[in-house]
């Protein structure tokens, strides 16, 4: 009993951080039509609308609660930044790579599949490497083999790849410190 | 600026439909399911150029709404194969997918 | 300084309708539905991205700016989800497609 409510604490603490972060999207997306209607001084339109927007978030944390319980271990930030750093000139080289393979007559290709030994545990976190790496030069995660590696599908073997997603993973689990280490 | 502008999200608009010829060729399934893939990116570009030319505020919330569709399109596309097929897919969503469940009746327990 | 800003804004427009047209011409190049699909995924995200990023100096207030990169945000988002979603699918053999007409359906499994 004791220890279900000292779980149900970091439940709420969650909750309500990703509640206030709903809210605040939502009101970001809204808020030139909100302001429209502050301006005009129709405030039932302005109640209805923040009503509609409340309940959103509720269910929208609702909704992400039960797809994705929160995690234990600590969001660093810095770690965060870094990557997201990391993330947009990588995005930008495969934008740049890819274009270059389209336009070129010669169509210079060599596709095919690279299997990864991640140190991600099936769940938020290896999805989370999926989706980072399926915008990174050349990489595109397809799917897990028979001895749990990730599959890559690459535009062009000849890269280095397995070095490239060797970074990208560590500069991912350092974003959450113990949270991605757990014991499914 | 308009004017540009509005050449742009025409520009871009283009090349979203020289892009829909993947639609008619296929030759598989996610072939064509790319094109809608194509039509949602490029279609949240054309139409937030369009809004920021025309200064018509609620074309941004167009591109949203398109943004939102194709996502669920291609979820929609991805889960009904799966069920059809009866077996799991080798993503690696799938596992957290299955998690997922489990752990919310432990905490309702 | 605004003829700074519309210089920013036809660059990086006229740039990402340049990747927007790679993912185009990726789309309808590439030999199979893998490959089209990273020309797809990454052209387009960059595409778009430089089109927000040009279509920021236009914009009112720093408001409309936030709604701008949150669009873009959430299209990131569904997009490299999407994107892995349909990888799996792909990487699959598909069923429902004819074998007649698949010659380069093989190649990404080289």
């Amino acid at each position: 009993m004791a220890s279900s409510k000292a779980a149900a604490m970091p439940l709420i603490r969650a909750a309500l951080a990703r509640g206030v972060g709903f809210l605040g999207f939502w009101l970001l997306l809204a808020g030139p039509s909100l302001g429209q209607s502050t301006a005009t001084g129709v405030t039932t339109d302005l109640a209805a609308g923040l009503a509609v927007g409340l309940l959103a978030a509720v269910v929208a944390t609702w909704v992400s609660l039960r797809l994705l319980p929160p995690a234990p271990g600590r969001l660093r930030l810095t770690a965060l930044a870094r990557l997201a750093r990391h993330f947009l000139w990588q995005s930008i080289v495969a934008g740049f790579d890819v274009a270059r393979r389209a336009f070129d007559p010669r169509l210079p290709l060599k596709p095919g599949d690279l299997a990864f030994p991640t140190r991600f545990p099936p769940g938020t976190g290896r999805a989370a490497f999926g989706a980072i790496t399926s915008l990174m030069p050349g990489t595109l995660p397809v799917g897990t083999d028979d001895h749990d590696r990730l599959v890559f599908h690459c535009l062009d073997l000849d890269q280095p790849i397995t070095a490239g997603l060797a970074r990208d993973e560590a500069l991912v689990m350092g974003v959450r410190r113990n949270g991605s280490d757990r014991d499914a | 600026m308009p004017e540009f502008l509005l050449g742009a999200a025409a520009f871009v608009l283009g090349t979203v439909a020289l892009g829909l010829m993947r639609l008619l060729r296929g030759p598989g399934h996610a072939d064509r399911m790319l094109s809608a893939q194509l039509l949602g990116t490029g279609g949240v570009g054309a139409l937030l150029l369009l809004g920021v030319a025309t200064g018509v505020g609620a074309i941004a919330e167009v591109a949203l709404l398109l943004a939102l569709l194709a996502a669920f399109a291609s979820v929609a596309f991805v889960s009904g194969i799966q069920r059809s097929d009866g077996r799991g897919p080798p993503s690696a969503t799938a596992p957290a997918a299955a998690d997922s469940p489990g752990e919310h009746r432990r905490e309702t327990a | 300084m605004r003829l700074a800003l519309d210089i920013l804004t036809i660059v990086a427009v006229s740039l990402g309708a340049i990747f927007f047209l790679a993912g185009t011409v990726g789309l309808l190049r590439f030999p199979d539905t893998l490959t089209r699909l990273h020309a797809l995924t990454k052209a387009d995200n960059l595409g778009l991205g430089l089109v927000v990023l040009g279509l920021l100096p236009q914009v009112s207030g720093p408001l409309s700016a936030l709604a701008l990169l949150a669009v873009w945000l959430l299209a990131l988002l569904s997009g490299s989800t999407v994107g892995q979603l349909l990888a799996g699918k792909a990487a699959v053999p598909d069923p429902d497609r004819a074998p007649t007409l698949t010659p380069g359906a093989g190649a990404s499994h080289d």
